[in-house]
């Protein structure tokens, strides 16, 4: 995404996963959400689900998601994995705290 | 949605011939093998053709296979039955075998017995000079796989089998692997004993054998009743055994023809892959492999990503790293030829195998390249 509004991110160490948001905001409306994830298959599809989920949310309400809204979302997770979940709103929540900090523009690499 | 099946190494469809000599097994013939009514003849008729046969195609005699629940049992039942005729003595084995021979003898060490895990070079070879070196006084056994489910590498086994010979110490190979699908002798080898299972030769689950030649002391590992010679109690799985029997009179049919048309079917996928995917490597030896097996690393991609994408396709292949209660872990038998971490996590295993054809190779291959750089993309710069 070229000069996103937002951008936050978040990592499992323990798992060597990465996941980073970029996120297009109008009027504190999300608009449009991208990801790069590097990690397993659940990382990788709750990552692609939230940037459905969280279209046309108001940036506010993204301090409200959940990993267990990501989860259902998904439709479940497997019990080991559900750190997948949990990394994703982590990275979201960094993503807000870019914009409410006044987000300096960049350009993603995707 | 077109389905190719890439995991022959971890099982295989069983073949129509195979299940149709089952098939009277189960309700017809349903007899206890040791009964000796005729119900209990039929039975057991059965079960010793099945023991010529895989006799007959290992050229040993009948009465040194011994049929068992799987290669696991088999693992099992070779390793403790020797050890536990040698009590505290020592056992040379690698640190590349299959989890039915490392965590076997991970529970000989802690009863008093010493094992030795020799390492494995970079194409997963162990060095018959080491295997020389770690033999002791008090060497019992020496346990090294013929080949590694993983890589698909075949091991020094004819060397092993000398050094083994010269100095009089028993020999198993975990035979599962190369067991139907390339010709080991093991009187020509040198093996004492060696595990072999049904369900990767086109033959049933839940069946094995294990070869014991004449004359090897060993102790029970299963107690109960004189079944197979008093050396694995428990009534016979007289289907499977008969399974087990036809899967390996059609090995004995097709194994040269098929190990040569996979060999040409893997080498055309792995060409196809080095040409059309950026960062990507072969694990395992380049040439002394099993026919159908080639395990390929992808850097910066986490296999399981992959094998999730080809699985969207149709297509079904495995990985040996794991992500378990949230932490992962690359497979230990990569990890043991010095490759990489950002290598071995992505390491797929692809194993080709009777169904498999030149259309399924090309479809793959369709299929993989785009797939490869679509992770790519997804993944965060700096972590690739």
């Amino acid at each position: 995404m070229r000069s996103p509004d937002a951008v936050g991110e978040s990592e499992d160490p323990r798992c060597r996963d990465l996941a980073r948001f970029y996120l297009r905001i109008e009027n504190d409306r999300v608009r449009e959400a991208w990801f790069q994830t590097y990690g397993c298959g659940p990382s990788i599809a709750a990552s692609s689900i939230v940037t459905e989920l969280v279209r046309d949310w108001a940036v506010d309400a993204l301090g409200e998601l959940t990993p267990e809204a990501v989860e259902s979302a998904l439709g479940g997770l497997p019990e080991d994995r559900r750190h997948a979940a949990t990394m994703v709103v982590d990275a979201l929540r960094g993503a807000l705290r870019h914009y409410r900090a006044g987000a300096p523009r960049e350009t993603s690499h995707a | 949605m077109r389905r190719v099946y890439l995991d022959h190494n971890a099982s295989t469809p069983v073949h129509p011939d195979v299940l149709a000599a089952m098939m009277p097994y189960f309700s017809e013939r349903f007899g206890n093998a040791s009964s000796i009514h005729g119900f209990g003849r039929e039975a057991r008729e059965g079960i010793d053709v099945a023991r010529e046969s895989i006799a007959r195609f290992l050229a040993v005699t009948p009465d040194e296979i011994v049929f068992t629940s799987g290669g696991t049992e088999s693992d099992n039942l070779a390793v403790k039955g020797v050890a536990g005729a040698r009590p505290g003595g020592h056992i040379i084995s690698t640190v590349v075998e299959h989890h039915a021979l490392l965590r076997t003898c991970q529970a000989l060490e802690k009863s008093g017995h010493a094992v030795t895990y020799l390492p494995v070079d970079g194409d997963g070879l162990v060095d018959p000079d080491d295997v020389r070196r770690a033999v002791r006084p008090d060497t019992i056994l020496i346990s090294i796989q013929t080949a590694n489910s993983e890589t698909g590498t075949l091991m020094p086994f004819a060397e092993i089998g000398r050094i083994a010979a010269e100095r009089n110490i028993p020999f198993h190979a975990d035979g599962v692997q190369t067991f139907g699908k390339i010709p080991i002798s093991p009187r020509e080898t040198g093996l004492t004993l060696m595990s072999m299972s049904g369900h990767k030769i086109y033959g049933p689950k839940g069946i094995g054998a294990l070869y014991i030649a004449k004359g090897t002391r060993m102790v029970s590992v299963q107690h109960g009743g004189d079944h197979e010679r008093r050396r694995r109690a428990g009534t016979e799985h007289v289907p499977g055994i008969v399974g087990f029997g036809k899967a390996v009179e059609l090995r004995a049919l097709h194994m040269a023809e098929e190990a040569l048309r996979v060999t040409g079917l893997r080498d055309r996928l792995w060409e196809g892959v080095r040409r059309s995917v950026a960062d990507v490597r072969l694990n395992g030896h380049p040439t002394r492999r099993l026919p159908g097996t080639l395990n390929m690393s992808f850097r910066g991609i986490e296999a399981e990503a992959i094998i999730l994408g080809l699985d969207l396709k149709g297509i079904g292949t495995s990985a040996g790293s794991a992500c378990t209660s949230g932490s992962i872990e690359p497979s230990y038998v990569i990890t043991a030829m010095g490759i990489p971490v950002d290598w071995a996590l992505g390491a797929v295993r692809t194993s080709l195998g009777a169904s498999t054809t030149m259309e399924d190779i090309d479809y793959v291959l369709d299929v993989l390249a785009p797939l490869v750089r679509k992770i790519r993309a997804m993944s965060p710069a700096g972590a690739a």
